[in-house]
């Protein structure tokens, strides 16, 4: 059996994510606990809502330098849509600080779509990712977000297009990070879920 | 840059081109209904009017000299230069008859000549101008009325078949037509979708689209047909419908972004029941098992409706969302018997990711901001059960049983500033009717918001649910009693769609 650690944020929908990872054949934990999270074989880490309100939320908990160590310690992560924000340094949504295991600013979408964009979009995979192993380049996954990560290239995993072209998917080492919502992107998004249990 | 210099730069093809238009009289821009110069209306210098719509320099623009058109001769060459000079690229078209002309406006910077009148009336000429510009730069007009050719100005029929016409171009090399459907242009209600996919069929020039585009839905739907090279818009952009740049950044994300469809489930003691214009029901199944086999047959999106919480004076059974919500792995959209911010926060927390209101905003839209302040915009959808009546579309709330006097796109407009992060638009005539989307209804909210529309009422065919997305600009499109009654699938409707070029996502029996 493939274990999880949950990070159990008030700040995020919780319940389908875990029922998601557990479609998967993983054995989920839901833990806030820093000494928790510092010993987890695999770390998700979700997040809805603002950058700021969740980061100040990791901080305040004492799970932001946890995480940090217990990726050091080689540790696998996967945040999924703010939760994938939060692996950068900063955002434009608020002055908090990312946990900087990425390098990159998170932004806001500027121009003449509706913000924030809702519904599916097609990502078109590039460098190979383990995450999406045996999923089609081009497939649909479903987002809900105003924000997106501006990553170095070569952690650029997936990529979509709204205002331009945008990252929407990222890989460096053991840290992966979804912008879209795998528990809610059908069979494409349990595939990820898979992917990131079993393969890292 | 001068006019030569951008006169032999070489021509860009893109993909698919919005190509904002203009028509010249007297140095000044204006714009003819159905061709007749007795309407024409002032909208100002070609500079004020292009820097009005903040197109950016290297924009290629369409420009018609009609004066030109009549006389037979070029007269707007200053106002072409000044905008090659600026850094625009332009097509010009109107009354260019002889080398000369072309040489003309070639000689003002112009990148396109707009052939109409000549490829018929003057077939050497036509061969010679061909010679002169090269085919890249020339664009053939076909007028078309009623599937016949028309030309010159739009005021003498042509007895040439289309066909015939079509295939003499080619065979003079054209590459290019500018096809223009003169009982759509400049009237707004829609391009001809039916016939640029029948053009696609019968020739192999690249075609630009010409007359009708209304909404931002229009250029969406134009962008992913194969046959088109691009658009020609002009009155949607005098008229602020919607901004060069929106119309572009659609362009792009024409083919990205899915279409969904969205079976829904009607609730009534905890089973899944239809009737007809929200009436009759009778049982159509279980919530779970329905949700679970569309999902399978890939849905993007269940929606799920509390049809008699609002009539019975109820909040909406929790216990169906959680159950639906707990065996499926896409976005769950639930409605019925939201009243206030409470009702709303529950429905999210049983598991719906989006829910729906509908009579409460009626009755006081700033539940919309309350709950898009509290919970998202995202996850705030307007409900709006719209009844075509005499002076147009009217709201009705209390599932279909209380008449307003709110005018249904006027609604849907505020809701989108009160907070709404999309519309479920739905029509009480067409409701299980299976007759068809009320596309009238979808283009008149869909040309008012930018939020998305999911279309609800009517579902019958296959091919309303490509009208509803193609012609009435609805993002999403909702259907109950067909996949209930097993009609059509999820799948058979995506394949469809698939097949008439519009973008879906395939489901998982089909992977």
């Amino acid at each position: 059996m493939k274990n999880v650690l949950l990070i159990d944020s008030p700040l995020a929908n919780i319940a389908n994510i875990r029922r998601a990872l557990e479609a998967g054949g993983a054995s989920v934990e839901l833990s806030s606990d820093p000494a928790g999270v510092a010993g987890a074989e695999r770390l998700v880490l979700p997040g809805v809502g603002r950058f700021d309100a969740a980061m100040s939320w990791l901080a305040g908990s004492g799970l932001d330098a946890a995480i940090r160590s217990a990726v050091e310690a080689g540790t696998a992560l996967l945040g999924i849509c703010v939760g994938h924000q939060l692996l950068f340094d900063s955002s434009e949504e608020g002055d908090v600080r990312g946990l900087g295991l990425l390098r990159g600013r998170v932004r806001r979408f500027r121009g003449s779509l509706p913000v924030p964009q809702i519904g599916w979009n097609r990502v078109a995979m590039t460098g190979g990712s383990p995450l999406f192993e045996g999923v089609e380049d081009g497939t649909p996954f479903y987002f809900v977000h105003s924000y997106a990560a501006e990553a170095e290239p070569e952690d650029t995993v997936g990529t979509s297009e709204y205002e331009g072209t945008y990252v929407s998917a990222v890989g460096r080492g053991r840290v992966y990070g979804v912008q879209f919502h795998p528990e809610k992107s059908s069979a494409a998004g349990l595939k990820v879920l898979r992917n990131f249990v079993e393969a890292a | 840059m001068s006019a030569i210099d951008a006169a032999m730069r070489p021509v860009v093809r893109e993909k698919f081109a919005f190509i904002p238009a203009i028509d010249l009289l007297e140095g000044k821009v204006v714009r003819l209904e159905r061709g007749e110069f007795a309407s024409a209306r002032s909208y100002g210098t070609p500079d004020e009017v292009v820097a009005g719509w903040d197109v950016p320099l290297g924009t290629r623009i369409h420009v018609v000299d009609l004066e030109a058109s009549r006389q037979g001769r070029p007269v707007e060459r200053t106002a072409i230069e000044q905008l090659v000079e600026r850094g625009y690229r332009v097509q010009i078209g109107g009354g260019i008859r002889t080398p000369d002309d072309a040489r003309a406006w070639l000689r003002s910077g112009a990148e396109r000549l707009v052939l109409g009148t000549l490829a018929a009336e003057n077939p050497e000429a036509f061969r010679r101008i061909l010679e002169i510009a090269g085919p890249a730069r020339i664009i053939a007009a076909v007028d078309l009325l009623d599937g016949a050719v028309r030309i010159s100005g739009w005021e003498k029929p042509s007895t040439r078949r289309v066909e015939e016409v079509f295939a003499d171009l080619e065979i003079m090399g054209v590459q290019t037509a500018l096809v223009t459907d003169i009982r759509k242009d400049g009237v707004l209600k829609g391009p001809s979708f039916d016939l640029y996919r029948e053009l696609a069929d019968r020739t192999s020039l690249r075609i630009i689209a010409s007359g009708g585009a209304a909404t931002l839905g229009d250029v969406s739907s134009l962008a992913r047909m194969d046959s088109l090279a691009g658009v020609v818009v002009g009155k949607a952009l005098h008229e602020r419908r919607f901004t060069f740049q929106e119309a572009v950044a659609r362009v792009r994300t024409a083919r990205a972004i899915p279409e969904r469809i969205i079976p829904c489930l009607d609730i009534r003691g905890g089973r899944v029941v239809k009737g007809v214009k929200f009436e009759g029901l009778r049982d159509a199944g279980d919530p779970v098992e329905c949700a679970k086999r569309y999902e399978l047959e890939g849905a993007d999106e269940i929606a799920v409706l509390d049809i008699s919480a609002t009539t019975e004076e109820r909040a909406s059974s929790l216990d169906v969302i959680r159950r639906i919500g707990e065996s499926i792995f896409i976005p769950l959209t639930a409605g019925g018997g939201v009243r206030n911010v409470e009702d709303f926060r529950a429905m999210l927390r049983a598991g719906a990711d989006r829910v729906a209101i509908n009579t409460a905003a009626v009755l006081d839209s700033a539940i919309l901001t309350e709950c898009a302040e509290q919970f998202g915009i995202q996850s705030v959808v307007l409900a709006c059960d719209a009844r075509r009546e005499i002076g147009g579309y009217k709201v009705v709330a209390r599932a279909g049983q209380s008449g307003t006097d709110l005018d249904a796109a006027a609604w849907c407009a505020e809701a989108e500033r009160r907070g709404a992060g999309e519309i479920l638009l739905t029509s009480i005539d067409r409701d299980g009717t299976q007759e068809g989307y009320d596309l009238d209804l979808l283009r008149e909210v869909t040309a008012r918001v930018r939020i998305g529309v999911i279309a609800s009422g009517g579902a019958g065919r296959l091919e309303h649910f490509r009208e509803a997305i193609e012609t009435g600009g609805a993002k999403a499109v909702l259907a109950a009693s067909l996949f209930h009654d097993r009609i059509m699938s999820v799948g058979e409707v995506k394949k469809y769609l698939a097949a008439q070029g519009l973008p879906v996502r395939a489901g998982a029996e089909n992977e």
